[in-house]
């Protein structure tokens, strides 16, 4: 019963969104809860022009940052994924940086 | 009547006198054509975070405007044929601008409540709590550390 709903041991659990300690095994984790820096620091604005707040979204690849290592909420993701895309576009951030 | 913005980048080997004048001819043809110019802003010559055309630098100009539809067609048509223009991004703001707006205005609000229903007493604590959670928060792991 108690494994069909959903807590096995922790070894094969993914490292996913942090406000989990994974209790059960020898170690115990516990992650911090991570928060939307949009939401705390009331960011409403997520231009396209400010890339030095974009550029902490992205990967060094240039990949944008999931959500469940960031910690940003699903609105502002989204926001956030429309800004970084309009950068791309015009050569403010990278589509890949390979060199 | 919408509020448009556009920024394109002109090749960097273009004198600055020419692509001052090619601006500004974008302006006045702007304002011809019943637009109304809200903000022209160069920022200068900025490395490209790509090669376009084998460029790896070139100057930003962002152009602000009110207009119709139809003009934007007609700019990005210009800037298409203008051979010193590398690339353009036209966005359309009013409508986060209102929402953006809006936004502010509850904010306001709320703040305005807060301060006029709590007590100095109240609203005093609450002030440096929310300070301390902002320069506490920043740290988050998992984030690239890269400027």
């Amino acid at each position: 019963m108690a494994e069909s709903k959903g807590r096995p041991g922790s070894a094969g659990q993914r490292p996913t969104g942090g406000d989990k300690a994974v209790i059960g095994g020898r170690k115990q984790y516990f992650r911090r809860k991570k928060v939307c820096r949009f939401c705390v620091e009331k960011i409403d604005d997520i231009n396209y022009k400010d890339i030095k707040l974009l550029h902490g979204f992205v990967a060094e690849r240039g990949k944008i940052v999931p959500r469940r290592i960031s910690g940003v909420c699903a609105p502002h993701q989204r926001r956030l994924t429309d800004a970084i895309k309009k950068a791309r576009n015009i050569a403010l951030l990278p589509f890949a940086s390979s060199f | 009547m919408r509020i448009y913005e556009e920024l394109f980048i002109i090749k960097p080997d273009t004198p600055e006198e020419e692509a001052d004048q090619y601006v500004e001819q974008l302006q006045t043809q702007l304002t011809t054509a019943g637009a109304t110019i809200d903000k022209v802003e160069k920022w200068g010559k900025r490395r490209l975070a790509y090669r376009i055309d084998k460029y790896r630098e070139g100057f930003y100009v962002l152009l602000q405007f009110t207009g119709d539809a139809n003009l934007v067609k007609e700019l990005e048509r210009r800037l298409r044929v203008a051979d010193m223009v590398l690339k353009f991004i036209t966005v359309r703001i009013d409508e986060t601008l209102k929402r953006l707006e809006k936004r502010k205005k509850v904010r306001d609000k709320r703040a305005a409540k807060r301060a006029t229903s709590a007590p100095p007493a109240g609203a005093a604590p609450a002030q440096p709590s929310l300070e301390k959670q902002m320069t506490e928060t920043p740290a988050m792991p998992g984030l690239p550390k890269e400027a």
